[in-house]
């Protein structure tokens, strides 16, 4: 079930928002816990035992590792290490079982027939909360969870089940048993859902249509490449800020603060300073269960540039089962490296040229990260964007569609940058914060608006799918 | 407001939206058809252990959802006003506006539908028309974007390219009747793709006299007082638009003809040039010669020959073969969209034909999947 559907906006959250505000306090974590089952099995049916066992595994472990810490180190560390593998071995098996099988048979010519294993929704992010439950359980910066109704609220939330943000448990530990609910609270999640469903609709979905658009065309030029570039990468952004806007936004309804996952990404001024804004809680995630680990930067130079490597070549596989994010990953670990060698300091001095040097290299990524047909096509890309594909610099079909597509694209633009927030705060301190009171009417009026315009889209188009459930 | 009352109205709003569109669910029912869209709906899905099981339920509901969803055609509207005005789209859906027409973006050319269309066309060709002594001709209808599109700055193909690989395609010994430079966008609907039959006498004048049946008959054009909304109309659903009125010709000659058309039965029914009481049903321009029928028959008691035509068509040709039926004992109207080509021989006679005619649109030949083999 999508956030962005029909039978999620206008039969699934009614009936939640009822069983939840209706059941008493004791309860609401175990109405979180039934509703979110049924949210994952409505999309996953049998795949959701594999969360409930993962649920249950998690539990015992959680509690194992806690109880034998008086018995010396072993113990704890042997139920981690189980905890790990089980884990790791869920997500291995279905995530990456076809694409080992095919790689052995390229490099040995054999012909094992591929499984065919379908992913369930999600279990890249719930296994990464689990692990870092049970890591941080035994790193004693959390107590395990003794009601199992708590851990499984915590792991299946709705919310944040099927793309993230990457909620730690020691962020809602205090939470999942005290929180409060207002209208201050459940008006702000309308903000930030709306807000989030519009990004999603009415410009992430626009900006796909470009992009296929762009891929279907036959009349392909640079401009219409650079075009694909700028539009694919915002297209991922609103798509997933957007879905990460409404997962926050929802977990204000049921009384719960998430972490943020993005952060204007696109102003930063070098690559490590990108990574600091996007995806936030996946960024942090590796560096405090995988980066921090293998030594972090405390180590001599070579171990260093091993750290790094090995953390985004994993950030990469996290992505897909695809040697192309597998690059795109170790794409990031080169620039990372070279910014530390020497090109941050520089970066630092050429106050433009940063900018443009970010977002040409980010929009490279990204025709990595979308080519799903391989790095040829990757390459074929990127070779066009640079004027080596023999194509023409402009074709009549690349005008027609930027004059189709420029509102959405000048929106997305200007709506990737803090320009909006600055001049809504702008607004609201006009006449000595007297602009608040009219920002207020504004907001109580555009924001229904964009809900039924958001809800006109979904009636009249079936084309939404969320980029990050893939992963 | 201060925060404080923004905080109740926002939230408020939001759950009054949410409730009322899900009350309304229950409280409208479910519809079986829906006039605009002129498709049935998707119903309440089947609820089993097995469909919960296998997720067809679930995705069942899901276009369910959509197609129960309260007000639809009211939210289709929205989200076409917000495309044309806020996004300044210039096509929402493949279709556009320009100048009170309505009309579908054409493009790019599909060489993969048109060489469909010829492998039906010379199917057609070789199995009815090679070994008699019938000749044949072949005409194709531009659509309105080949005389909009470039004036309201949208993309459109080459149709000079797109007649010319359909020339070409088709057997040599077949004439071509060009009629482009006959019509223009004004002939047609504004809401509708089809040609208004009375903008088109100078075009069955054309296709009559390189048939070597030059007409002379004049035409009463009768005007329905019934507000005609095209498909287009409904398609686009977009607000303000006006309707067209649709107007029929007729003369002693149209209505002394005796029409015929195949019914489910597989017998020749009675039937009749202009069913004016579907003008008032949910496609008006189905009142020419009955709309989407597999085969249909006209019959001429006072035609001026005794010649024979037998014409595979397409929607376009159901307003101008009333107009071709002066020079023709006896037309018969083939539509294999609804009857497989081979069936056709067990009600047409091939044998006495003495012309024949392709007559398709290009919107036709660009959706050529519908022609049957």
């Amino acid at each position: 079930m999508l956030f962005s559907g029909i039978p999620f906006l206008y039969f699934f959250l009614p009936c939640v928002l009822i069983l939840y505000y209706l059941a008493p306090k004791k309860l609401k974590n175990s109405v979180l816990l039934f509703t979110s089952l049924f949210f994952y099995a409505w999309g996953e049916q049998t795949k959701t035992v594999f969360l409930i066992i993962s649920i249950l595994l998690g539990y015992v472990f959680g509690l194992l590792i806690e109880k034998t810490k008086t018995r010396g180190k072993a113990l704890p560390r042997l139920f981690l290490v189980l905890s790990v593998v089980q884990n790791l071995s869920f997500l291995c098996y279905f995530k990456y079982t076809d694409f080992f099988i095919s790689n052995i048979n390229a490099l040995t010519g054999l012909s094992i027939p591929l499984l065919k294993i379908v992913l369930p929704i999600g279990i890249s992010f719930y296994t990464f909360q689990m692990l870092s439950y049970t890591v941080d359980v035994y790193r004693g910066n959390v107590k395990a969870q003794k009601n199992i109704v708590n851990l499984g609220a915590y792991i299946t939330m709705f919310p944040q089940l099927i793309a993230g943000p990457i909620v730690r448990y020691a962020d809602v530990e205090t939470q999942l048993e005290v929180r409060t609910h207002s209208f201050e609270k459940f008006s702000y999640g309308v903000r930030r859902f709306v807000l989030g469903l519009g990004k999603k609709i009415l410009i992430a979905n626009r900006l796909g249509e470009l992009c296929d658009i762009f891929r279907e065309s036959g009349e392909q030029s640079v401009v219409f490449y650079w075009i694909y570039a700028i539009a694919y990468m915002l297209h991922i952004y609103f798509d997933f800020s957007g879905y990460s806007d409404m997962a926050i936004g929802l977990g204000n309804f049921f009384g719960f603060k998430f972490i943020e996952n993005f952060n204007y990404p696109f102003i930063s001024k070098s690559v490590t300073e990108f990574w600091r804004r996007w995806h936030m809680s996946l960024g942090t995630w590796f560096r405090d269960y995988v980066y921090i680990p293998l030594g972090g930067n405390r180590v001599h130079f070579l171990r260093h540039i091993f750290n790094i490597l090995v953390v985004w070549m994993l950030t990469g596989m996290w992505h897909g089962a695809s040697w192309n994010f597998i690059i795109w990953g170790l794409y990031f670990a080169v620039l990372l490296t070279i910014e530390k060698l020497f090109l941050l300091k520089l970066l630092k001095k050429a106050p433009i040229i940063n900018r443009i040097y970010l977002l040409v290299f980010v929009a490279i990524s990204f025709i990595i990260f979308n080519a799903d047909k391989g790095m040829s096509q990757a390459w074929t890309d990127i070779r066009a964007m640079f004027g080596f594909g023999g194509l023409p610099a402009i074709s009549a079909e690349t005008v027609y569609y930027i004059k189709c597509y420029a509102a959405t694209l000048i929106v997305s633009i200007i709506g990737a940058t803090p320009i909006p927030k600055m001049i809504f705060a702008k607004l609201c301190e006009i006449k000595n914060g007297r602009g608040v009171k009219v920002m207020n009417i504004v907001e109580a009026i555009v924001l229904p608006v964009m809900l039924i315009v958001c809800t006109a889209y979904l009636v009249d188009g079936s084309f939404n799918p969320f980029l990050y459930f893939r992963f | 407001m201060n925060s404080k009352i923004k905080n109740y109205l926002l939230s408020g709003i939001f759950l009054l939206i949410v409730a009322f569109f899900t009350t309304s669910y229950f409280i409208k029912g479910t519809s079986d058809f829906s006039d605009a869209e002129r498709r049935a709906l998707k119903q309440f899905p089947e609820l089993s252990v097995k469909t919960l099981e296998n997720g067809k339920f679930m995705t069942e509901f899901e276009t369910f959802s959509l197609d129960q969803f309260p007000m639809r055609d009211t939210m289709r509207s929205i989200k076409s006003v917000f495309e044309r005005f806020v996004f300044a789209n210039k096509e929402s859906n493949d279709l556009y506006y320009h100048k009170g027409h309505i009309a579908s973006l054409l493009y790019p050319l599909d060489k993969t539908m048109l060489d469909y269309a010829l492998e039906r066309f010379n199917g057609l060709y070789d199995r009815y028309a090679k070994q008699g002594d019938a000749k044949v001709y072949f005409s194709m209808i531009p659509d309105k974007s080949a005389y909009l599109a470039d004036e309201a700055g949208v993309l459109s193909v080459d149709y000079k390219e797109f007649i010319d690989y359909m020339i070409a395609g088709m057997p040599q010994d077949i004439e071509y009747i060009d009629i482009s430079d006959l019509l223009s966008a004004d002939d047609f609907y504004y809401t509708d793709q089809h040609w208004r039959q009375e903008s088109i006498t100078d075009v069955a004048n054309a296709i009559s006299d390189a048939m070597g049946n030059p007409l002379s008959d004049e035409y009463t054009k009768v005007t329905l007082e019934t507000p005609f909304y095209g498909t287009y109309y409904h398609q686009a659903a977009i607000p303000g638009v006006s309707p067209d009125s649709i107007s029929y010709l007729t003369n002693d000659t149209i209505e002394g003809c005796k029409v015929s058309l195949l019914d489910g039965y597989g017998k020749m029914a009675g039937s009749e040039m202009y069913v004016l009481s579907y003008a008032e049903g949910r496609d008006p321009y189905e009142m020419y010669l009955s709309g989407a029928q597999p085969l249909i028959t006209i019959e001429n008691p006072n035609a001026n020959t005794d010649k024979q035509l037998v014409v595979f068509r397409d929607s376009f040709g159901s307003s101008i073969m009333p107009l071709l039926a002066e020079s023709y004992a006896k037309i018969t109207l083939c539509d294999i969209r609804y009857i497989a080509p081979a069936d056709l021989a067990n009600y047409v006679d091939f044998e006495n034909c003495d012309d024949m005619l392709f007559l398709y649109s290009t919107l036709i030949v660009d959706a050529a999947t519908a022609l049957r083999k």
